[in-house]
């Protein structure tokens, strides 16, 4: 699968508050398959609400996007085995705990064993959190849990919005090598933000937002 | 996961409330159709003879009139000013027999031998009370059913036979009894078999089917026209004061006690269909207040649906749980509310049977309870569905 942006421009933004962007008001922006893209821009500058329209959970947008070719604003279909999202806000169900927030999104698909979840808490060092609920968790490991139940699916693209915010050196060297492996695996792509060109990462293209 | 996820977000008593409003409604809905019906029979039974608030309305017999006996029958005038009043729907005259009738036994039969002068009175059909299949006449049989009052057996088994030493007799004893009546007039005579085949509460006479009167009085009976001392007349509505001011007016007498019967069965009506509109109210609340409560959990749980949904639970999946909860909650309400409606029935048929003859009604409880849990999970899965839409997709994606 690809994803082709053309003329995107958020109908909240008026021109004068787009500036010159690789993304926004261009012909063409085609994210291909197998690679990685950075979209670094500073706060306010619209990275969620890309992401959110490529997710389909915000349509207020001009401009069209094309998911294989076929134009579509109702991409529903695609969040269960096409597209994963770690969200900036996390949307996680703190009256659960972690190992029960990523097994709900595991149970959609089956895409992993429970084993191999553990596995992951595990090497993300919740292993002793695992059953505790999310709403007692530091922001920090909030992101991880959410980090994990974004791999819990088969995907052809991870959007990632600003997925290491909160981590500290250590655990973003660990999340990053576990995102990277599945990304591999599953030969997809990544689509990630940041306020700032960042090296965790080898990116094929950064963009400008 | 999902189910205990979507287990927080309720409150348990406004689903109890909502069980017990609709267990209410329903079973007062139940109970009173279903009594409804099964006392309709019980009503038109006792009614059937002045179907629609009927009375017999007389003359008043006063000392003037026992010497001037014109004075006790109905002119077609008085009749014709009956008929215009606008408490009347119709008038129908009570026919007497214009012959000589007696009765007698065969003095085989075990029956005491006996021979009575009688008289004969019709009516027409659709006023009487009594159902029988005997009740037919024709002019190639020798036979002629007649009704009586219910109050001549009485006065025979309570009065006559404890004062005289004879035996009682049931209604159905009395009714296999065969007995002869000799019609004469006109300088002919003839002689039919007869039995009584029915008993009437309402009309005291002795009734012959309407045929055979007006057949019987053109051969045997005198020349000169049957008068009319007794009428009939339906009320459009028995509780119209206008009706006994006007029968006080006229010198009319009329049997009050029928009125009273047919206001009072006016009455138990209105009450009736009163509770169920109540009933109705409850239900209709207890749905409203359902379908409130459930837009306030979504509107609370707004955050958390739309999170399931942006991981990629269906709205039909998120909506599911609650379609489940509720229409689980109204099954179980409305099974309950059928047994206890059930054993409510029961219990007042066989109070009602020890007062009357009374089988009651089929019964209309099932289904009645299944077509009210039909109709309403339809419409609450319908409407959930709706609101979890309405909630977690965006509008221009719909």
């Amino acid at each position: 699968m690809s994803i082709e942006l053309q003329n995107i421009k958020p109908t909240y933004m008026s021109d004068a508050e787009i500036s010159a962007s690789d993304i926004y008001l261009q012909e063409n922006v085609l994210f291909e398959k197998g690679k990685k893209y950075l979209i670094k821009a500073n706060s306010g500058h619209g990275k969620t609400s890309i992401l959110n329209f490529i997710y389909g959970n915000n349509t207020n947008f001009n401009g069209r996007i094309s998911y294989n070719g076929v134009f579509r604003k109702d991409v529903f279909d695609l969040r269960k085995s096409n597209i994963s999202y770690v969200f900036q806000d996390f949307k996680l169900f703190p009256s659960l705990t972690v190992f029960e927030n990523i097994q709900l999104k595991n149970t959609l698909t089956n895409h992993k064993t429970v084993k191999e979840i553990e596995g992951l808490i595990e090497e993300v060092l919740l292993g002793h959190k695992k059953d505790s609920l999310v709403s007692k968790l530091s922001l920090g490991q909030k992101q991880r849990v959410a980090i994990l139940r974004a791999l819990c699916q088969p995907f052809e693209y991870l959007l990632l919005d600003e997925p290491f915010s909160h981590l500290d050196k250590k655990n973003i060297e660990i999340v990053t090598n576990i995102i990277v492996q599945e990304v591999d695996k599953q030969n997809s792509s990544l689509i990630m933000t940041s306020l700032d060109a960042t090296d965790v990462l080898t990116f094929d293209k950064v963009l400008n937002l | 996961m999902l189910f205990k996820l979507q287990k927080r977000t309720l409150v348990v008593s406004q689903i109890i409330g909502y069980a017990l409003t609709i267990f209410v409604g329903v079973t007062i809905i139940l109970v009173t159709s279903q009594f409804y019906f099964d006392i309709k029979p019980l009503m038109s039974e006792q009614t059937d003879i002045f179907k629609n608030k009927a009375a017999v309305i007389t003359k008043n017999i006063s000392v003037f009139k026992t010497i001037n006996k014109e004075k006790i029958y109905f002119t077609d005038k008085e009749i014709n000013d009956l008929k215009s009043q606008s408490f009347t729907k119709s008038v129908s005259k009570f026919n007497t027999a214009t012959f000589k009738i007696n009765a007698y036994s065969n003095k085989t039969e075990s029956v005491p031998v006996y021979y009575t002068d009688l008289f004969f009175e019709s009516i027409p059909d659709e006023y009487l009370d009594v159902e029988t299949e005997d009740w037919k006449w024709d002019v190639s049989l020798d036979f002629i059913p007649i009704i009586i009052p219910e109050n001549y057996l009485n006065l025979y088994n309570f009065g006559f036979a404890e004062s005289q030493k004879l035996p009682v007799v049931s209604k159905n004893t009395i009714s296999q009894i065969e007995f002869n009546i000799q019609i004469s007039g006109n300088n002919k005579s003839k002689d039919y078999k007869s039995k009584i085949v029915g008993f009437s509460n309402k009309v005291n006479s002795i009734l012959v089917p309407e045929e055979f009167l007006f057949w019987a009085n053109n051969e045997f009976g005198r020349l000169n026209n049957s008068k009319t001392s007794r009428v009939l007349i339906e009320f459009n509505n028995p509780s119209d004061q206008t009706i006994l001011e006007y029968f006080n007016e006229n010198n009319y007498s009329i049997n009050k006690d029928e009125l009273e019967f047919s206001k009072l069965i006016f009455f138990f009506k209105s009450a009736l269909i009163f509770v169920f509109f109540i009933a109705l109210v409850i239900i209709g609340l207890s749905i409203a207040f359902i379908l409130l409560s459930l837009d306030l959990i979504i509107q609370r749980n707004k955050e958390l649906l739309l999170n399931l949904y942006n991981i990629g639970y269906k709205h039909n999946r998120i909506a599911k749980f609650y379609q489940v909860l509720i229409s689980a909650t109204t099954v179980i309400s409305i099974v309950a509310s059928l047994v206890i409606s059930n054993i409510i029935r029961n219990s007042y048929l066989v109070e009602i049977s020890q007062l009357f003859e009374f089988t009651g009604n089929k019964n209309y409880i099932l289904i009645f309870g299944i077509s009210f849990i039909l109709a309403l999970t339809i419409v609450y899965n319908v409407l959930i569905v709706k609101s979890i839409k309405k909630i977690v997709i965006p509008r221009n994606e719909k």
